[in-house]
């Protein structure tokens, strides 16, 4: 049902981007426009939708239930936290919470250890790339 | 070639003192380690490192950023075979194989035989640059548009060799990396498209970001689905180092690599990336039975690591022979050089030979410092691999982020990242190939642009790609190869798709 | 032996006499320092990659600046949409605190004037200092059908046979501006081949894949002491002093409208403290005045813009030059 769903996608996908790609222009007078090469990939993923669409062979693809969902969610959310906050909040802090939410819903450690492990890792980092090699990574209102 | 053999001599006078070693050295070690951190490639070791070498003499400072570029290559395969996650990349190539072979217990067959192979491409692409760089040069400054164009074609049908699995699924990915390179600014007349208003999405969509998310993020997702096992891989570790066996499997690919790498670092676009994925699909076409691959065949990790370190001294010879950068780590070294008050032009290897021979003969000894270094690494790394999953995840997805924040310094490429990496873990679950979205993504943007200006610059349009002799060849061969290969498959699977 | 003791010792209270009568830029800048700044590195911003023409200009800027200030400096290039997407953070993201010093091109005006949409404008950047500044080349090839010719001899013939003397062009920048005035001008027409950077149409010249091509001084430099390339004329006010026999455009064509460089200068996002602004603006004066940067600056084939190295009122002087190039986008109807 999924895979089926999916290739739907595709085709309504690549047909909107043709649409898009056409009104940027296929050909001018110097060869092809800003649209020709979009326009042609977007009518082949148009178009391996239909054909995967009509194909009677689907793969039933084995999506994770209970523990394993968690632990993938955990891990996208994690990694939200860390695009969202850290221009407000910085690296150091930012990459020590999402530590935290990772080692909490991975890995369920004590907060005792989630916090002396995320410290760790946030540390080095922060020591690795921000001190000694000299990246500028963001900072956060107090500095760092 | 004698003169060739006194300036590798005067080369290797100014090289053999201990400062200037020592920097080698170094920069052998930085680069391994940079190459070993996912996400952090070579690019971005260079440009944090690039201040650093102000304070150096102007060939100490080269020496090392060079060092640093392909001892970069070295490291890179190293998180490729163990966790599945390519270092930089120009190893995404070295998952498909290498990384099996460390499931199976070879992890230190396939570490060995990357070391190795990484050694005598790079001794070889040495040789090369050695006796012919400026005869190379003239010829490489000579390919113009209209030989890209049909390079980047050749490039694709290639790819269409590599697909594992379903070939209309691997068109799709194909179709879809097209689309992806085409966001950001059209390089043909500078209009925005595919931006929609956003200013981050005119910066187009970072390679890197695209490349951590699709192999290593998703890596890390289907990893700690089935987090039921501690490590890695079971107890056992067959045998540290490659085989009698191996080594016969191994030294043509190697070989191969080599050659196939050095030319695809000759000319724009791409580089080392281009060239691994390019070997890959070459050991995969000739190979007797190309269906091992992906299976762990040692061919697959030996020609790749090979290709990617010869791409590295082809890459240099335009840009120290001419001054013309063919990617964006030598562009950086051109500006290292430019702040050190050093213009390097046509005449640079005859008005600053101690400069060109010193590097030259620093690849030489940077190479065997490479391989006394990584060998023995082999050894610790494949002992890496009894950490247990869930110490080691954190801190690979905490470099993972770092890594592709250092590319553009931009969050939103975090964003990125996360999104290929979701859509890498669903669509590695429906049986999709990913790699073909990559490379195809890699040569988009040359081959729309290399197209466009031949048909600008010809007189006659269309014409121009049949009229030089260089482009009218790569096409025919093109053509060829997309005839045997849809013979083949169509046997194969008795119909397509 | 006792008189040469002599002269030394008055050679040294010389010396240190003459030192003491000029006030160190060390010690006047050390005065403008803010109590609590810097008390981290400073960032200065790059829109470009690393080893690039601006890039390089700044990191060398850095070293100098660095030096004079004692305060650590880090060099972040912020790249993507050809400068677009740093000028956006700049302008609209980065942090008023003093700790980010964008080190800018003039190619920010037509981001703002032209892709911007009115989402931030170049004023939201205060110039702090003028740093150096570039003028665009033509450059031709020394063998092929047009060797030997001048600016006129090139664009007469691009007159009587139009569309055949292909230009090497960036799209969307004065590469492509410079084009409009003279086909304007002339009647000629040129082909455009478009390539990502003034560098790569140069390697197309060398390689006979274009007729002319465009670009700054240190990108062909190379290439004319190995004779290869010759320069045809500059869009500058007046000849270069490292190509005296080059003439500029406006002699050439009688004109004074063709006028295409590159100023670099130093900004700070708008709402920067004025006492750490100040601070800045002096630190990297300061380091302008260094002779060994100006050396550096001078071999790298830049050049220095007396209206704006001497400007009393450098965002003033900033402006009218912007005001130009908007004038032009007006009237090529590129902007409403």
């Amino acid at each position: 049902m999924f895979e089926r769903t999916l290739n739907v996608f595709w085709i309504v996908f690549g047909a909107a981007s043709a649409v898009y790609a056409w009104s940027l222009g296929m050909v001018g007078p110097a060869g092809p426009e800003s649209g020709l090469f979009p326009f042609i990939a977007s009518i082949i993923v148009s178009g391996a939708g239909i054909v995967l669409l009509l194909r009677r062979a689907v793969v039933a693809p084995d999506f994770p239930r209970g523990g394993g969902l968690w632990r993938v969610l955990g891990v996208i959310l994690g990694l939200m936290v860390m695009a969202a906050e850290m221009p407000y909040l910085g690296f150091s802090v930012t990459s020590f919470i999402t530590m935290i939410i990772l080692l909490r819903t991975v890995d369920r450690s004590s907060w005792l250890s989630a916090i002396a492990l995320a410290f760790v890792s946030t540390a080095s980092v922060f020591w690795l790339f921000g001190q000694i090699l000299g990246m500028a990574l963001p900072r956060g209102p107090w500095g760092w | 070639m004698m003169e060739a053999l006194n300036g590798l001599l005067t080369g290797f006078a100014v090289i053999l003192t201990p400062s200037n070693l020592y920097l080698c050295f170094l920069g052998s070690l930085i680069g391994t380690l940079v190459g070993v951190l996912p996400g952090v490639g070579p690019l971005a070791a260079l440009a944090l490192l690039l201040p650093v070498t102000f304070t150096l003499s102007p060939i100490g400072g080269l020496v090392m950023l060079a060092s640093i570029f392909y001892g970069a290559m070295y490291g890179g395969s190293t998180t490729s075979i163990l966790l599945n996650i390519p270092g930089e990349a120009a190893s995404v190539v070295t998952c498909f194989d290498g990384h099996q072979m460390a499931r199976q217990g070879r992890a230190g067959p396939a570490l060995g035989i990357a070391a190795i192979g990484s050694f005598i491409a790079g001794t070889l692409g040495v040789v090369i640059m050695t006796f012919f760089a400026p005869a190379i040069a003239a010829v490489a400054i000579r390919f113009g548009p209209p030989e890209n164009f049909s390079l980047m074609v050749l490039g694709l049908v290639c790819t269409l060799f590599m697909i594992s699995g379903s070939t209309i699924k691997g068109v799709l990915m194909m179709a879809l990396g097209f689309l992806t390179a085409a966001v950001g600014l059209d390089v043909v007349n500078g209009r925005e498209r595919y931006t929609f208003g956003s200013v981050d999405l005119s910066g187009g969509v970072e390679l890197l970001a695209v490349v951590i998310g699709l192999f290593g993020i998703a890596e890390i997702l289907s990893n700690v689905e089935t987090m039921a096992k501690s490590t890695l891989l079971a107890d056992r570790i067959r045998g540290l180092w490659p085989s009698l066996a191996d080594w016969r499997a191994s030294w043509r690919p190697i070989l191969r690599g080599s050659g196939l790498g050095f030319v695809l670092g000759l000319v724009p676009g791409g580089g080392p990336v281009t060239a691994a994925f390019m070997s890959y699909a070459l050991e995969k076409r000739i190979a007797a039975q190309p269906d091992r691959f992906g299976k762990g065949a040692i061919e697959g990790v030996a020609g790749p690591e090979s290709a990617n370190n010869s791409a590295v001294a082809g890459s240099l010879i335009p840009v120290l022979s001419l001054g013309i950068p063919s990617n964006p780590v030598t562009a950086l070294l051109l500006g290292a050089l430019i702040i050190q008050g050093i213009q390097p032009g046509p005449l640079f290897i005859a008005q600053r030979p101690d400069l060109f021979w010193g590097i030259v003969a620093s690849m030489y000894i940077g190479n065997v410092f490479l391989l006394l270094l990584n060998l023995p690494l082999v050894g610790l790394w494949v002992q890496f691999l009894r950490i247990p999953y869930r110490v080691m995840f954190p801190v690979v997805l905490l470099l993972c982020v770092v890594g592709t924040y250092s590319a553009n310094k931009n969050v939103f490429d975090l964003w990125v990242m996360l999104g290929f990496g979701v859509a890498g873990y669903v669509l590695r679950k429906l049986e999709y190939d990913l790699a073909p979205f990559v490379i195809a993504f890699v040569l988009a943007p040359l081959l729309e642009q290399s197209l466009r200006q031949s048909l600008v610059m010809s007189p006659d349009g269309a014409m121009i790609l049949i009229k030089r002799p260089v482009t009218a060849l790569l096409l025919a061969v093109s053509v060829v190869l997309t005839f045997l290969m849809f013979r083949r498959r169509t046997k194969s699977e008795g119909g397509l798709p | 032996m006792k008189w040469a003791g002599i002269s030394y010792a008055l050679v040294i209270a010389l010396l240190s006499t003459s030192a003491g009568a000029q006030s160190d830029p060390k010690a006047e800048l050390a005065k403008l320092k803010p109590k609590d700044f810097p008390t981290q590195p400073i960032e200065f911003t790059v829109v470009y990659p690393a080893g690039g023409g601006m890039d390089v200009s700044a990191r060398l800027l850095a070293k100098h600046v660095e030096n004079w200030s004692g305060d650590r400096i880090i060099v972040n290039n912020r790249t993507g949409g050809a400068g677009m997407v740093g000028h956006s953070y700049l302008a609209t993201q980065a942090k008023p605190d003093g700790y980010t010093v964008g080190v800018i091109a003039s190619l920010l005006w037509g981001d703002a004037m032209l892709r911007a949409q009115g989402r931030w404008s170049f004023t939201d950047l205060e110039p702090i200092a003028y740093v150096n500044s570039d003028a665009l080349i033509w450059v031709g090839s020394t063998d092929g059908p047009y060797k030997g010719m001048s600016i006129k001899d090139v664009v007469n013939a691009a007159k009587d046979k139009p569309n055949t003397i292909r230009v090497a062009i960036v799209p969307g920048s004065m590469w492509e501006y410079i084009l409009d005035q003279i086909e304007a001008n002339s009647g000629a027409k040129f082909l455009r081949v478009p390539f990502q950077g003034g560098g790569a149409g140069i390697t197309a010249l060398i390689g006979g894949n274009v007729d002319i091509a465009q670009g700054f001084f240190s990108e062909f430099r190379g290439y004319l002491e190995g004779s290869k390339v010759t320069p045809l004329a500059v869009a500058a006010a007046g000849r270069m002093d490292f190509l005296k026999d080059m003439p500029t455009f406006n002699e050439a064509f009688g004109s004074n409208e063709y006028l295409w460089q590159l100023v670099r200068y130093a900004v700070v996002p708008k709402g920067t403290p004025p006492d750490r602004k100040a601070y800045l603006a002096a630190a990297v004066q300061t380091a302008m005045k260094d002779p060994e940067l100006i050396a550096e600056y001078r071999k790298q084939g830049v050049f220095f813009d007396p209206k704006l190295e001497n400007s009393k009122n450098l965002a003033a002087d900033l402006n009218a030059y912007a005001e130009v190039e908007r004038q032009f986008y007006v009237k090529t109807g590129r902007l409403k």
